[in-house]
């Protein structure tokens, strides 16, 4: 991820007031969570399992505080039992952004089987699971779908995922 | 081993107006609505996804007492999540497991076998960690604890079964205790959010 994208998603996140960020660690987005946490604006949480950080998220989020889970395809499958429990159960805001790793553009250097996994899953889990998504492939694009999508997210009540594309994550000269 | 409900009795007559609690499902959900009906109270958080979301209210509320009220088998499908809240160590988190060796009455949790939930939290890293046996005990040291500004964590190893009280079933599940929770923390003090839930 180049400076110019992380720097774009960080003055987005502060204009939305987004001050507690939640990941866990994973290659894609690991320069912008690392920028987040050198950052005194950011409350930065590092969590062991992203089911307990999506819920973390949901009680930070109903109760006041700006929040964004940021993760993976990966970690919205491990995430699946809370997703459903905060988004079709209670209807919980909970503002996500992740790599959508499987995606052509995916530069990680995982295996096939498993990108070919993601790529298969990704969508259709969010659909099963009712959670509202766009697929973000510009930079261009970046600050007005983290602020649009921040907005609707609150507005639904629900979960509502960015997928951020290779062509967003990925530098042109480099692997991260 | 303690009655639930006792200890429950005790903890309602600590909490001031601003305090914010979350519950895990079953007995702690109903016994605790009916101790208190009033205030910030989230209910009935399926298995698993308590202490995460008790932890994200701490971090909303950083000046409040936030108390999680859970139970040995929610906890045991996130265990991962002690690691999280060592980490965070939120000072004004107070997190309560109690402890009846079952699934309701469906079958022994593995704390009535060899787990043991203290133990995990302490490895996980959270320092100040104790299980509790006794309501004299929970009376004075959960009622320490309470009054710190330091994150600790108890086990109350307590009897099967649950106390009969009359409770309104549609304000401890779902969209109708969410709006309770949502109104509670809107007109706190210290929320500073703008979450209106979504109208049907």
């Amino acid at each position: 991820m180049d400076r110019d994208t992380i720097a774009t998603i960080i003055d987005a996140l502060k204009k939305e007031k987004i001050d507690l960020v939640v990941t866990l660690p994973e290659e894609p987005t690991s320069p912008l969570t690392e920028e987040i946490r050198r950052d005194p604006y950011f409350t930065s949480v590092t969590v062991a399992g992203e089911g307990h950080g999506i819920s973390l998220c949901a009680g930070a989020s109903l109760s006041g505080r700006g929040c964004v889970f940021i993760t993976g395809i990966a970690g919205l499958l491990v995430g699946t039992w809370s997703l459903a429990q905060m988004g079709v159960l209670y209807g919980i805001p909970v503002f996500i952004l992740a790599s959508y790793r499987g995606d052509i553009a995916d530069r990680s250097g995982i295996s096939g089987a498993q990108l070919f996994m993601f790529q298969q899953i990704g969508e259709p889990l969010l659909n099963a699971l009712r959670v509202p998504y766009k697929v973000v492939d510009k930079k261009s694009d970046l600050e007005r779908r983290i602020i649009d999508g921040h907005s609707a997210c609150q507005g639904f009540g629900t979960p509502l995922v960015l997928l951020l594309t290779g062509d967003v994550l990925w530098s042109n000269d480099s692997t991260a | 081993m303690v009655k639930r409900f006792d200890c429950l009795k005790l903890l309602a007559s600590w909490m001031d107006e601003h305090m914010l609690t979350v519950t895990s499902r079953g007995g702690n959900a109903r016994e605790w609505a009916h101790l208190r009906p009033g205030g910030a109270n989230f209910h009935s958080l399926n298995l698993g996804t308590c202490l995460g979301f008790a932890l994200g209210v701490s971090l909303a509320f950083p000046r409040r007492k936030v108390v999680a009220i859970d139970s040995d088998g929610s906890l045991l499908l996130d265990t991962s999540a002690l690691v999280t809240v060592a980490d965070v160590n939120p000072p004004n988190l107070l997190v309560l497991v109690f402890d009846n060796q079952a699934y309701a009455a469906m079958g022994a949790t593995a704390t009535a076998r060899a787990a043991d939930l203290q133990q995990m939290a302490q490895g996980a890293g959270i320092k100040k960690t104790g299980t509790i046996a006794t309501l004299e005990d929970f009376a004075v040291t959960v009622k320490k604890a309470f009054d710190a500004q330091e994150l600790a964590f108890y086990v109350i190893k307590v009897a099967p079964g649950r106390e009969r009280v009359k409770v309104d079933s549609r304000f401890i599940h779902g969209r109708p205790m969410l709006e309770n929770f949502v109104t509670a923390v809107r007109n706190h003090p210290d929320y500073r959010g703008g979450f209106t839930p979504a109208k049907d």
